[in-house]
């Protein structure tokens, strides 16, 4: 086991188990807040492609990958415009125009790629890290945790202002109610549609920010279909999760924990078919829906248009 | 008079063969070639699409290519092709494998499917399970002698059996160029061919085991695969073997060589035997003997050491060197090293 427990191997595991959950914590959040003002965002995938290709160009162009995770979250906020007018406003049906938003922003990046990537593949250079002092030195969680981009640490952020948000201000009241009980809170004069807007809106913001993530730190590089399916994942974190930010955190992680682990046990040589060990995030996923469906609570008019008057 | 009568009866029916033979050889006028991703990835989709212009080309004949169609469903795809004439549809990802005899069998046209030697069909179903393991052998052999560290890596986005037979080779290279070297070997995920990202987080993983040249396979997830061996933080530097295609154009100095494929031989011969009424009848290959197979000679590559290397190629080509292709997944992981394993 002695080559297994050296402290680099250990390190980027860990460092790359972060890594792949910093987008779908992203997303989950994103999707939580959507989720909790009755919109069910299955577009979130289309969401994040559109935030990691306006993320990685902008990061390419300006060689400022700051700027890149900003066009990255008004790329994803971009793309969910449609989502507003059609779903929240119009009343489509929400899981068809996410369904149509994913697909067509799928063609649609593929294209960019090809007509501006495909021929030089341009790549960042390794993204500078913000190491925090005495944390960074702890070994392996020091490096994996405490030295990276300084946008991780806001990620993680994102999660105890979220729940303060959802729990402690009038606006975190609005976006349950909206998702509950509607026309409740349409009787007391705030505006549900208003509301579901900027749930909607809020979702593309973290989407797209989850998607410039991956493509500017994750792959420092974009390359069509390339979030492979992160939105989804994070749909189903978000429902798992009950309305809690952390929950979402903490499934992001073990997804992403899962992902390095398949990494550590194939290099180990673990006897086992490579298969078997690639089911491993997904079988946890499933092992947890399965533990835990029973008690999630899914807002009773999640997936379901607003009309005013309308029984 | 019955002799003449005879005669002249044979003579007719003679003829009479030669002419519905004759109508049954294929008259080819167009083929079209379907690809998972645009055909500007320096890899799979690429080779695959510029081989088929080129023999399209040689033959006079015109050619489709409907790219960046994703790993989902092509059934409408290629019921279009099949309508607007195209005489064969080449399906080039293992994901159409299910839908191209479907297709076949539906329209009447021919398909060529990829990783399926045993889904041959007479005049309908070619296979072309094409194996580079002669120029990974060699791949190999060049990493083992380049390598500092002596851990090589493999990493790959997925097991088609095309990727098997190549990770084989370049293990069995190694482990001829130098017994004690480990190969570490890990996949990305269940048909990452597209994940970037996910292609960087495994690869620096593999660097951090200690591995300082990366064998990689993948689509687009060879890009990230790429990125990581440039920015990777190890005490040596990190170096890159590709596959199937030449990324020398967009290298920054870490392109150490690529096994080459060049497809022309095999779909000039597939549109052959349409036309001479003999396809589906056998497999397709490549190999280094007809230099459809070869490793790429890049700067990174000492001229002494590329030397030792052609030499190589030659006992390969002449029999001497005998690498035989494996195309089971389990026969390839029973060939790889363990991080676990302590030093020999």
């Amino acid at each position: 086991m002695e080559g297994l427990l050296q402290v680099p191997f250990l390190t980027a595991l860990l460092a790359g188990a972060v890594t792949a959950g910093i987008p779908l914590l992203l997303a989950g959040l994103g999707e939580q807040m959507s989720e909790k003002a009755g919109v069910l965002n299955v577009g979130i995938e289309g969401m994040m492609l559109g935030g990691a290709y306006a993320g990685f160009l902008t990061a390419i162009s300006s060689g400022s990958i700051w700027l890149g995770f900003l066009a990255g979250a008004c790329g994803g906020a971009l793309v969910a415009v449609p989502m507003v007018i059609l779903c929240v406003q119009r009343g489509l049906n929400q899981i068809v125009i996410g369904i149509g938003l994913t697909l067509g922003l799928e063609g649609l990046t593929a294209i960019l790629h090809h007509v501006q990537f495909s021929r030089t593949y341009p790549r960042l250079a390794r993204v500078e890290t913000l190491p925090i002092p005495l944390l960074s030195d702890i070994p392996i969680l020091g490096p994996a945790l405490f030295d990276r981009h300084p946008f991780v640490y806001l990620a993680f952020l994102l999660v105890p202002a979220l729940a303060i948000l959802y729990r402690g201000t009038n606006f975190g009241l609005w976006l349950r109610a909206a998702g509950d009980r509607p026309a409740a809170l349409d009787v007391t004069g705030i505006d549900v549609i208003a509301t579901r807007t900027v749930a909607v809106i809020f979702t593309g913001l973290m989407a797209g920010l989850g998607g410039a993530f991956l493509a500017n730190v994750g792959a420092g590089i974009f390359v069509p279909f390339m979030t492979h399916g992160d939105g989804f994942i994070g749909v189903v974190l978000a429902m798992l999760a009950r309305g809690r930010a952390a929950s979402v955190l903490a499934g992001a992680m073990i997804f992403g924990g899962c992902l390095s682990l398949t990494t550590a046990f194939q290099i180990a040589g673990v006897n086992v078919p490579t298969d078997v060990i690639q089911m491993l995030p997904f079988a946890t996923v499933m092992v947890v829906l399965i533990v835990f469906g029973r008690q999630a609570s899914l807002p009773v008019a999640l997936g379901l248009p607003y009309v005013r008057g309308e029984r | 008079m019955k002799w003449n009568t005879l005669s002249a009866g044979l003579s007719a029916t003679a003829l009479v063969l030669a002419l519905v033979g004759s109508a049954h050889a294929k008259d080819v006028k167009s083929i079209a070639i379907l690809t998972p991703e645009q055909g500007t990835d320096f890899g799979w989709n690429q080779q695959g699409i510029d081989a088929a212009k080129a023999a399209g080309e040689k033959a006079g004949i015109k050619v489709v290519v409907a790219e960046g169609l994703g790993y989902g469903d092509v059934r409408p795809t290629m019921r279009e092709l099949a309508k607007d004439g195209a005489t064969l549809l080449i399906a080039h990802a293992s994901g159409y494998n299910t839908a191209a005899p479907e297709i076949a069998a539906e329209t009447g046209v021919a398909v060529a499917i990829v990783d399926t030697p045993k889904g041959l069909k007479a005049g309908s179903v070619a296979d072309y399970t094409l194996s580079g393991h002669e120029g990974a052998y060699l791949a190999g052999r060049l990493a083992a002698k380049m390598s500092k560290s002596g851990t090589v890596g493999i990493v790959v986005s997925g097991e088609p059996p095309s990727w098997n037979s190549q990770s084989a080779g370049f293990a069995q290279g190694v482990k001829a160029e130098k017994a004690d070297a480990k190969v570490l070997y890990a996949v990305i995920g269940p048909a990452a061919y597209a994940d970037a990202a996910g292609g960087k987080r495994v690869t620096e993983a593999v660097i951090a085991a200690g591995a300082d040249i990366i064998f990689g396979q993948g689509n687009g997830s060879s890009f990230g695969m790429l990125e990581a061996v440039e920015t990777a933080k190890a005490a040596n530097k990190v170096m890159f073997i590709d596959v199937i295609g030449d990324k020398s154009k967009i290298d920054k100095g870490n392109l150490l060589s690529s096994v080459v494929w060049n497809m022309v031989p095999v779909y000039s011969a597939m549109i052959a035997d349409l036309k001479s009424d003999t396809y589906g009848t056998k497999s397709y290959k490549i190999s280094l003997a007809d230099d459809s197979v070869r490793l790429l000679k890049t700067p990174q590559i000492a001229d002494d050491v590329w030397k030792q290397i052609m030499a190589l190629r030659d006992d390969v080509i002449s029999g001497k060197i005998k690498v035989e292709p494996v195309f089971e997944a389990a026969q390839v992981r029973a060939l790889m090293s363990s991080v676990t394993e302590p030093p020999k």
